[in-house]
C-alpha cells in the first residue's frame, strides 16, 4: 500500500487529528527512553477508541505493517520504538478513567491513563494504584502493563502484574478480547498473567481493570546517612534477613545525592557516601516498633545519621528526590545510560563495589539510585553521546555490569524490560529450549509477527523462527 | 506394552516402575512410573511421546479429581521422589526446590529459619509444590500475602517431548522474558509438567491471632466482612464459614467469619481490638479469640475445608469465583437452593476475594445434579471439581463456558501439538 493511500485510510478511521504523518513531526516518536536505538515508523496513529484500534489493526495487517503500540515513551529499552518502521499506535488520546468500581477494589482505564493522576483520582476514594515507577508523573498504565512495571513500593506490594485483573486486547486479526474482569479464578489459562509484561508483542491492549490498593492508615519515612554504599547496602541485605517488611528501601549514592542536593535543596551532607531511605507502612499501632529495629540495624552498619521526615512536606521532598533523581543526572552529564539489573539481596554489598570498579575500568562516572530491598540495581552511567570514545565504553561498561549481575545469580532486567536494548542478553540466561518455549506462547497470539517485531528476541533468532524450530522437535539437552 | 515397560524399567529402575496403579477417575493407567530426578522425568517423558502414550503428572495425588478423566493409554508420572531443596539462602528469602517436595515438608524446612511460604493449600501432607501450582489452588491467606502468582518467581518444566525449559530465576523482581510461570501455573499440567519451582518467602510474623465471629444471618455475617473491607486494616486472612465450623468453634453458630491477624504484635492487638468490636455491631453472637496452638490447628483445619482428595460417595465439591461484591449473593443463592432441595451443604470462602468452595451432600444423585445446573444458570464461574464420575460426564465443569478458549487451544497446541500431556481433561 502506498503511504498516501494508508495515511489517508488511517485518517478515515480515527479523523485528521488523529494522525501524524508530518516527517518533523514523526522525529519526536523516533525514540523512546533509549536513546541509543532509534528507528521512524511511517506515520503515527492515535486512536480513541477500541473500535479504532481494531480497525487499524485490520488495516496493517493487511497492508503487512508492522504494529508498535506506544504510551507516553518512557520506557528504557527501545520497546516503543518503530525499530523496523511501520505503524506505531498511540494510547495518549486513549486516556480516560472509565469506572472506578470501589466495591470490588477496582478501577476501569484506558490505556493512556498516566499512572500518577491514577492515583491522584483515586485519593479521595481512599485508594492508590500501588506500582509507582520514578516515571509515574509521564508513564501510562498501558506501559506499565507492557513492561510489567515496578517502582519503589513493589517491595511491599508488588509489580504490576500483582495489579492487574484483566485486560481488554485487540489482537492481530483485529478481535477484541477481554482476558478477565476481577473475578478470582475464572476458568482456562491465566492469559492477564501472560499478557502483563509482554512488551506490546502479543497485541494492543485497549483497556484493563486494575487493582485498587488502600492506602495505608499511616506512613514513616526516615532517610539513614551512611559514609559509603557498601554500609547502606549491608543494612538492606540485613533488614531483609531480620525478616522486617518495609514499604520501600531505597540507595542513593554520592553522586546521586550531590545532583539531587543542587536540585532539591535537600541539604544532604556531601560527605555521606550512600542515603538509604526508608519507608514503613501500615496500621498505626506496631509502626514504630518497626522502624525502631530498621534504625537499630542502620546504626550498627555505620550510619552517620538517621533523618525522620517528620511531616508530610519532608516526605513529599524526600520522594520527590529519589523520583526525580535520574532527571537531576542531568546535571552531572549530558546523557545517561540507565542499567536495570537484579541481583539476590545478600549480594547487593558486593555487586556494589564491582560497579565501583567497573566505573573505574572504564573511567566513566556511575551513580547509583535503586530499589536495594529487591535487590533491583539502576546503575547510571554517565557520559556524554557525542563523544564516541565515551559511547563505546558506556555500552561496554552496562555489558560489564549485566556479567557481574549474571554471575551472583541475577538477571538482566527487574522492571525495565527487553526491548531492543537488552534483547542479545537474553541467551545469557536463556537456552534456545527455554527462548523457543516463550516463541511459542508468542506465536499463539501473534503468529504473523505483527506487533512490536525485533523485541525481546536476540538478533538472528526471531520469534518466528525459533518457534518453528520448536515445532519440528527441538530436543534440548536436560539442563 | 512390555517393550514400554521394560524401557521405563530401564531409565527409573524396574522398583520404580508400578503395574497396577490405581485408577484416575475409573481409567486405569498403563503403569505409574517413579524418576528419581528431573533427568529422568525428563527421559520418561520423551520415551513416551515416541511410544505415543500420554502422560498425566502426579504430585501427592489429592487433586486428581479434578477435571476431565484422561483418555486411555496413558502413563502416571509419579513426582514425589523429586522432593528436594535444590538452593535454599535464607538470608535472601528464595528456596528452589523440586516439584514433588510436599508443602508441609517445605513449611517445616522454612520454618527452621523463620519463613514462610503462605500457600495454604489442602493437605500439606501429601500436596507437593508441582501439583499446588499446576492447579493453582489457593488458600485463605492469599488476601495478605497473594498467591503462587506473586509467590513463584521461577519454574523449570518438562515439555510435552521430554524437552526441558525453565523461565523467571532466583531474584524477586524480574522482567527478563515473558512470565512464563504465570502459563504454568493453573494450567493442570495440560501444557508442562513443572519439575522444580523457586519462590519468594515471607518472614513468619512475630504474632498471630485469630478472631472467630459467629452469626446466625449471612447478612449480619457480611456486614462484618464489608465493614472490614472498608477499614484501613490488613487481615491475611478473613473466611467466611457456613455449615462447616472447624475444630474449637463447633459449638457456635451456624455461620462463622473468621480473621487472621498477622504481623508486629501491636499490630496483631490493634486488629483483635476492631475486628472485636465491628463484629459487636454486626449482630456477632459470639466472638473467639484464639492464639497458638489453637489458631494454628483452626487454619489447618480451614485450609483442608477445600480439600477434593477424600469425598463422600454421596457429595461433590464446586468452587465459585466470582466478583468480590457478589459473594453475598452468590453463597445466598447456594445456601437458599441447598435448602430447597434438603441438601447439606457446607462453604469455605474467601469473604474478600469472590471465591467460595462448595460442599453438597444428597444421596438423590439428580437432586446433585440439578442443584449444579441452577446455581451455574446464575454463577457462570462455577467449576465442578469433584464428585461422582456419572455426575461430572456431560456437565459443564469449567463453568458455562471457558472464556477465549480459542486461544487457549492454540496455545495448547503450540505447547502439545500431540495432546499428550493430561490429554482429554482440561484444555
Amino acid at each position: 500500500m502506498h503511504r498516501p493511500d494508508l495515511i489517508d485510510e488511517l485518517r478515515r478511521i480515527v479523523g485528521l487529528r488523529g494522525v501524524v504523518a508530518d516527517p518533523h513531526a514523526l522525529m519526536t516518536y523516533d525514540a523512546d527512553g533509549c536513546v541509543l536505538d532509534t528507528g521512524n515508523p511511517v506515520v503515527v496513529v492515535l486512536p480513541t477508541t477500541t473500535e479504532q484500534v481494531s480497525a487499524v489493526v485490520r488495516l496493517a495487517a493487511r497492508a503487512g505493517l508492522p504494529l508498535v503500540p506506544r504510551g507516553a515513551g518512557t520506557g528504557l529499552t527501545g520497546g516503543a520504538t518503530a525499530m523496523s518502521g511501520g505503524i506505531m499506535i498511540s494510547s495518549a488520546r486513549m486516556d480516560k478513567i472509565l469506572e472506578v468500581d470501589v466495591r470490588n477494589g477496582r478501577v476501569l482505564c484506558q490505556p493512556g491513563v498516566i499512572n500518577y493522576e491514577l492515583s491522584q483520582y483515586l485519593k479521595p476514594y481512599g485508594f492508590q494504584f500501588a506500582p509507582d515507577p520514578s516515571s509515574q508523573k509521564a508513564c501510562t498504565v498501558g506501559g506499565n502493563i507492557a513492561n510489567n512495571s515496578g517502582g519503589p513500593h513493589c517491595l511491599k506490594y508488588g509489580i504490576t502484574a500483582s495489579h492487574v485483573y484483566g485486560v481488554e486486547m485487540v489482537l492481530a486479526d483485529g478481535t477484541v478480547m477481554w482476558s478477565g474482569d476481577g473475578s478470582p479464578a475464572p476458568p482456562g489459562y491465566d492469559l492477564t498473567g501472560v499478557i502483563t509484561g509482554s512488551e506490546g508483542t502479543f497485541g494492543m491492549v485497549t483497556a484493563a481493570w486494575l487493582k485498587l490498593t488502600r492506602l495505608p492508615e499511616a506512613v514513616r519515612v526516615v532517610l539513614a546517612l551512611f559514609p559509603d554504599i557498601a554500609g547502606a547496602s549491608s543494612t538492606v541485605s540485613q533488614v531483609i534477613a531480620s525478616g522486617l517488611l518495609p514499604a520501600a528501601l531505597e540507595i542513593m549514592d554520592r553522586l546521586a545525592i550531590k545532583a539531587v542536593n543542587e536540585m532539591y535543596r535537600l541539604g544532604l551532607p556531601e560527605q555521606a557516601g550512600a542515603a538509604l531511605l526508608i519507608e514503613v507502612d501500615g496500621v498505626e499501632d506496631g509502626l514504630d516498633e518497626l522502624l525502631h529495629d530498621v534504625t537499630a540495624i542502620c546504626w550498627r552498619n555505620g550510619a552517620l545519621d538517621v533523618r525522620p521526615a517528620r511531616t508530610q512536606a519532608e516526605q513529599n521532598q524526600v520522594w520527590a528526590a529519589r523520583k526525580n533523581a535520574f532527571g537531576a543526572m542531568g546535571r552531572l552529564a549530558p546523557t545517561y545510560y540507565l542499567v536495570d539489573t537484579v541481583v539476590p539481596r545478600t549480594r547487593l554489598p558486593y555487586t556494589m563495589e564491582q560497579v565501583g570498579k567497573i566505573s573505574r575500568t572504564f573511567d566513566l562516572p556511575i551513580a547509583n539510585v535503586f530499589h536495594a530491598g529487591d535487590g533491583n540495581l539502576h546503575p547510571i552511567i554517565l557520559f556524554d553521546r557525542r563523544n564516541r570514545s565515551q559511547n563505546q565504553r558506556a555500552l561496554e561498561a552496562a555489558s560489564g555490569v549485566l556479567q557481574v549481575s549474571i554471575e551472583q545469580g541475577g538477571v538482566i532486567s527487574g522492571e525495565h524490560g527487553i526491548g531492543v536494548e537488552k534483547r542479545d542478553y537474553m541467551t545469557l540466561l536463556f537456552s534456545t529450549e527455554d527462548l523457543a518455549a516463550m516463541a511459542g506462547l508468542h506465536q499463539s497470539f501473534d503468529p504473523h509477527d505483527l506487533f512490536n517485531p525485533g523485541k525481546i528476541f536476540p538478533k538472528g533468532r526471531g520469534c518466528g523462527e525459533l518457534a518453528a524450530l520448536r515445532r519440528s522437535g527441538l530436543r534440548g539437552e536436560v539442563a | 506394552m512390555m517393550q514400554l515397560q521394560s524401557e521405563m524399567a530401564a531409565l527409573v529402575g524396574a522398583a520404580h516402575v508400578h503395574n497396577q496403579p490405581g485408577a484416575i477417575q475409573g481409567q486405569a493407567p498403563l503403569m505409574r512410573v517413579c524418576p528419581a530426578d528431573r533427568e529422568e522425568l525428563a527421559a520418561v517423558v520423551a520415551v513416551a511421546y515416541q511410544h505415543g502414550v500420554g502422560v498425566v503428572p502426579q504430585g501427592g495425588g489429592t487433586k486428581q479429581q479434578w477435571g476431565h478423566p484422561p483418555s486411555s493409554g496413558f502413563i502416571l508420572l509419579d513426582t514425589t521422589r523429586l522432593n528436594r531443596v535444590l538452593i535454599y539462602e535464607p538470608d535472601d528469602l528464595t528456596i528452589s526446590v523440586e516439584a514433588g517436595m510436599t508443602l508441609g515438608m517445605l513449611t517445616a524446612t522454612l520454618a527452621a529459619n523463620g519463613q514462610m511460604l503462605p500457600l495454604d493449600a489442602p493437605l500439606p501432607a501429601r500436596s507437593t509444590v508441582g501439583g499446588l501450582l499446576a492447579t493453582g489452588i489457593d488458600g485463605p491467606r492469599r488476601l495478605g500475602y497473594s498467591s503462587s502468582r506473586d509467590l513463584l518467581i521461577g519454574v523449570q518444566v518438562v515439555e510435552a517431548n521430554g524437552r526441558f525449559s525453565k523461565a523467571g530465576g532466583m531474584v524477586v523482581k524480574n522482567v527478563s522474558g515473558f512470565d512464563m510461570m504465570k502459563l504454568y501455573i493453573g494450567s493442570l499440567g495440560s501444557l508442562a509438567i513443572i519439575v522444580g519451582a523457586n519462590f519468594k518467602l515471607i518472614p513468619r510474623p512475630r504474632a498471630a491471632a485469630t478472631i472467630a465471629c459467629a452469626f446466625e444471618q449471612p447478612a449480619a455475617a457480611f456486614s462484618l466482612i464489608h465493614a472490614i473491607q472498608a477499614s484501613q486494616l490488613t487481615p491475611v486472612a478473613v473466611e467466611y464459614l457456613h455449615g462447616s465450623a472447624p475444630p474449637g468453634l463447633e459449638a457456635q453458630a451456624p455461620l462463622v467469619v473468621a480473621v487472621c491477624a498477622e504481623g508486629l504484635p501491636a499490630a496483631v492487638e490493634r486488629h483483635v481490638r476492631d475486628v472485636s468490636s465491628m463484629a459487636e455491631r454486626s449482630a456477632a453472637v459470639g466472638v473467639t479469640l484464639l492464639r497458638d496452638d489453637p489458631h494454628e490447628a483452626v487454619w489447618a483445619a480451614i485450609n483442608d475445608l477445600s480439600q477434593t482428595d477424600a469425598l463422600n460417595p454421596d457429595e461433590m465439591v464446586l468452587r465459585l469465583s466470582c466478583l468480590p461484591a457478589d459473594l453475598e449473593r452468590a453463597v445466598t443463592d447456594a445456601s437458599d437452593l441447598a435448602h430447597r432441595h434438603a441438601l447439606k451443604l457446607r462453604i469455605v470462602a474467601r469473604a474478600l476475594s469472590g471465591m467460595a468452595y462448595l460442599r453438597i451432600q444428597s444421596h438423590d444423585a439428580a437432586a446433585l445434579e440439578n442443584y449444579h445446573h441452577a446455581l451455574l444458570a446464575a454463577w457462570p464461574h462455577i467449576s465442578l471439581l469433584a464428585g461422582a464420575a456419572k455426575q461430572k460426564a456431560g456437565a459443564h465443569i469449567w463453568g458455562r463456558a471457558i472464556p477465549n478458549l480459542d486461544l487457549m487451544q492454540r496455545i495448547k497446541h503450540e505447547f502439545d501439538p500431540q495432546n499428550r500431556l493430561n490429554p482429554g481433561r482440561y484444555i
